[in-house]
Parts: structure tokens; C-alpha cells; sequence
């Protein structure tokens, strides 16, 4: 598969505050590739790089096919309507306005509406339109689904995968780790400038997931224990609760979730 | 080109829309010049030969100083101009647009008071129109050149008002329309001739067209067009 992006010793300062340490990392095209990271470790910056929105120090980035954004922190004049936004855009990119797009996104809804009477999703699925009305290769998504409620963030993952089967490689950052569980094919997680982890989903699972957490109950107490080998440590446990004279009265056992193991490896615990 | 006069014209509506632009390009001005020229013309019937001028020097400083600068802060201090660059449109779309509209805007406004004054308040129309036209033009120009200043270097709606108000004031009251300024203090009748109403009110009173009037306001024209070109390109970074 082609590289949609390739980042080589991407490295970037604010000050004397290194934020960017030399990232390397390639996102494949056509895939839906999630970047993570706690608040600070250079999620947004590598993204804006990215985007050609802020310049970087050392490194290269080359991007090869056009990019759609949609930022996070997005904003239009209260008073623009958003089929004049979808226009404006278009008209400056000189390409036409795409109304399957539109209807897919359900902006005819809302066409007439000015930019401040908008609700948040609105909002959302506007500027995903405005960053689609390039056509682009590669779409942008900081945060897509943030602020929105069930029924628009499922509308929204919809519409995200049936981009990524229109053939468009797809860059997500998001807090939301159901939501790059279910979306994503791949992801890197950030960690005070560097790549802590890049692999898929199930990699990640492998990778910490072997980890179980086990949570037993008795008459009197609760106790939560952590095991790499759960036969073992079962075994083992209940045989000391028999030895102590304790009824275990509930035994629950899970592999932690994707966001447990992104905590951890993105504060490096 | 195409797109371009399509933003100048959604501009246009936008401030249509907008009531602030409504207000202080249309509203007050034309409020105040059916107040003060009823004044004027009672406490000094002369001044209806220099109403039409005053009343529209006040109408264009106003409508460009404090109409101008919150469509930019609304543009540029906040992430409308991230998602413009983000999109393929260029950082100096809002500027040139939000000037144009405006431009527009005040136009107009100074062609109403044009008709009106005559009608109402039997004031005389320039002698030279097309001298006056032309100072009117540049005035236009030059004032909202100085606006996007104020509109570029603050990001604070609130701020922008009261930075507005500081450069207003002293351009209507030192600019000649109100009393002479042969008769202000000679600090002031210097503090004046850096507004570009001082200058813009010389030159729409003349009958011919003097390049000792019209000189001070490419200067300052040219000064403003360079500050806000630094400015635009350091809000591109």
C-alpha cells in the first residue's frame, strides 16, 4: 500500500518547550489512521504541521494528494448561511458544488439556517462539508465528534466510514477511544513528543491487553487484583480465600479497555 | 474573479445582516446629520454651504472607524481566519472583503446625505461634484484604511470598541467639521492632521483638487497599508 503521508525526525519547539522530539511515522492511504495523546503531547502541532498551518524546525513531511480540514476549534461569521460557506469554499477551490455530498451530510436541512443559529452537530457537519468541498484525497478530522450526542456522533461514524470506502485516507485525532475502537485501522499514540505506540487496534491489545484485571468478591470484602496469567493467579487466590475460611460470593474478569492501555502507555505507566 | 466577486457580494449581504454595520453606517449617521443639520442651519444658516461635506465626513469616519473593525476582530481574532487557511482561502480574503462591503456601504450613505441635505435642509451642493466625488472616494478609502488597523491589531470585541472611540473622538473634533480648526490651540490644530478627517474634510470643501490635501492621505494611506500587511502576516503565522 502507498504512503499517503510520510513524517521523517519531525521536530518542533515553542521556546525552549520541545514538544516534537523527531517523529517518524507513515499513515498508508486509504486507511483511517487515529493519532492520540494526553493534552500537551503534540497531537495538535504534529496535526497542524501536518496541515501546513504551522511551521515546524527540523524534518520532513511529504504529503502526497490534496487535504480537507476539519479543525476542532471552528468557526464561520454568525451571519453567513451554510449553503453561501459551502459556495464561497467551492467557488474559491473552483470546483462545483457536490449536492450528493450535501445530502449525505443532511446540510439541505439547515441550507437556509445563518452560521449562530446552528446546534454543535449542525456545526460539525457543516465544516466536515466545507473541508470536503476540495474533494480531497486526505481528510483531516481534530475532534469530530466532540460535543455531539449519540445519535450524532453514530451519524457521524457512518459517514466517516463511507468516505473511507469512497477510497480517502482519513486522519483522526479524538479523546474518544470507542470511538477509534470502532472506526479506525490503525493509531499512534503520543507521549510527551515522541510515538509511544503505532499498530492497530488488535496490536494494541496484544501488546498490554494480556494483562487481566480481577475483581472478587467475598461475604465481607471486595479485592481487585492484576494477573498475566489468569489460570495461575485464580487458582491460586481461591485457594487462599478456601484457606482463610472466606466465601467468594462473585469473581469478574476483563482485559481492560482500549482507553486503560492508552492511559498507560501515554503516561508512560 | 469569479469567486472573488461572489464574496464581495455575500459580504455585502453579511453586513446587510449584520446590525452593528447597520447601525453606524446608516443608522446613526443619518440620525445625526437630521439633528445637527437642523442645529447648524438654524444657529448658522452659512453652514449650509459645507453640510453636505460635514455631515458626511462625520457619516464616513464614523461608519469606517467604528463600523469596520468587530467584522474584522470577528474575522481574525477568532478561528474563522484557521478555517479560511485550513480551506484554501487565502488570509486576506476577510480584509479586502469586509473593505469593499464597507466601502460600499458608506457610498451610499454619503449619496443619501447628498440628495437629502439639499432637500431638507437647503444646503448647497459642492461646487465642483466631481472634486468633491473624488475627495470622497479617497476619504472613504483612507479611513478604512485606518480602521482595519484597529480591526487587525486587537482581538477583543470590547477592546476594539474603546480603541475605536479613542481614534473617533479626536478625529471628528479636530477635524474642522465642528468649528474651525484655526481657532483650536495650535497642539490640537497638529494632533488633527494626523486623522485622515482632517485632511478628507479639506479636501471635499475645495473646488479644485490640491495635492497639498490630498498628499497627507496617500501617506497615510500608504502607512496603514503597509501596518496592515505586517499585521496580516503575522496573524497568518
Amino acid at each position: 500500500m502507498n504512503d499517503a503521508i510520510k513524517i521523517n525526525n519531525l521536530k518542533k519547539s515553542y521556546g525552549t518547550h520541545v514538544v516534537l522530539k523527531g517523529l517518524s511515522f507513515c499513515i498508508q492511504q486509504g486507511e483511517i489512521f487515529a493519532l492520540l495523546g494526553v493534552n500537551g503531547a503534540g497531537k495538535t502541532t504534529t496535526l497542524e504541521c501536518i496541515e501546513g498551518l504551522r511551521k515546524y524546525d527540523s524534518g520532513s513531511i511529504t504529503v502526497n494528494g490534496t487535504m480537507g480540514i476539519q479543525l476542532q476549534s471552528a468557526s464561520l461569521p454568525g451571519h453567513m448561511k451554510s449553503l453561501e460557506a459551502v459556495k464561497l469554499f467551492a467557488k474559491w477551490n473552483k470546483t462545483a458544488v457536490d449536492k450528493a455530498m450535501l445530502d449525505a451530510l443532511g446540510i439541505d436541512e439547515f441550507a437556509k439556517k445563518q452560521y449562530h443559529q446552528l446546534s454543535t452537530g449542525q456545526k460539525r457537519r457543516l465544516h466536515l462539508a466545507l473541508a470536503l468541498t476540495r474533494n480531497p484525497d486526505i481528510l483531516f478530522l481534530d475532534e469530530p465528534t466532540a460535543g455531539l450526542d449519540v445519535e450524532g456522533r453514530l451519524s457521524l461514524h457512518q459517514q466517516i466510514r463511507q468516505l473511507k470506502a469512497d477510497g480517502k485516507t482519513i486522519v483522526l485525532a479524538s479523546h474518544d477511544m470507542a470511538e477509534v475502537e470502532n472506526l479506525c485501522d490503525r493509531l499512534a499514540i503520543l507521549s510527551e513528543g515522541e510515538i509511544a505506540f503505532i499498530g492497530t487496534v488488535g496490536q494494541l491489545n496484544e501488546t498490554i491487553g494480556k494483562r487481566y484485571n480481577i475483581t472478587i468478591q467475598t461475604e465481607d470484602r471486595t479485592e481487585k487484583y492484576e494477573s498475566d496469567n489468569i489460570g495461575n493467579t485464580l487458582l491460586a487466590l481461591l485457594g487462599q480465600y478456601k484457606e482463610n475460611g472466606e466465601t467468594v460470593v462473585d469473581i469478574q474478569i476483563d482485559r481492560g479497555s482500549l482507553e486503560q492501555h492508552f492511559m498507560k502507555i501515554a503516561k508512560g505507566a | 474573479m469569479g469567486a472573488f466577486l461572489y464574496g464581495v457580494f455575500l459580504q455585502w449581504k453579511l453586513d446587510i445582516r449584520s446590525k452593528t454595520l447597520l447601525i453606524t453606517c446608516y443608522i446613526v449617521p443619518l440620525l445625526f446629520f437630521a439633528i445637527m443639520g437642523g442645529i447648524f442651519t438654524s444657529v448658522m444658516p452659512e453652514a449650509r454651504y459645507t453640510l453636505i461635506q460635514s455631515m458626511t465626513v462625520f457619516g464616513v469616519t464614523m461608519g469606517a472607524l467604528i463600523g469596520l473593525p468587530p467584522s474584522l476582530v470577528e474575522i481574525y481574532g477568532s478561528d474563522i481566519q484557521k478555517v479560511y487557511k485550513a480551506n484554501g482561502v487565502p488570509s486576506y480574503l476577510g480584509l479586502a472583503l469586509t473593505n469593499i462591503s464597507a466601502y460600499i456601504h458608506l457610498f451610499i450613505m454619503s449619496t443619501i446625505l447628498y440628495i437629502a441635505a439639499p432637500i431638507v435642509f437647503h444646503a448647497e451642493l459642492p461646487e465642483n461634484p466631481g472634486v468633491y466625488f473624488i475627495g470622497l472616494a479617497v476619504l472613504i478609502a483612507v479611513s478604512l484604511s485606518v480602521a482595519s488597523i484597529i480591526g487587525l491589531a486587537v482581538k477583543d470585541q470590547a477592546k476594539t470598541s474603546m480603541f475605536s472611540i479613542i481614534v473617533f473622538l479626536p478625529s471628528i473634533m479636530l477635524s474642522g467639521i465642528m468649528f474651525p480648526t484655526e481657532l483650536l490651540p495650535k497642539a490640537f490644530e497638529t494632533i488633527g492632521k494626523i486623522f485622515p478627517a482632517f485632511w478628507g474634510y479639506k479636501l471635499v470643501t475645495e473646488s479644485v483638487f490640491r495635492p497639498e490635501s490630498f498628499l497627507p492621505l496617500l501617506l497615510i494611506f500608504t502607512a496603514a497599508a503597509v501596518i496592515c500587511g505586517i499585521l496580516l502576516r503575522k496573524a497568518d503565522k
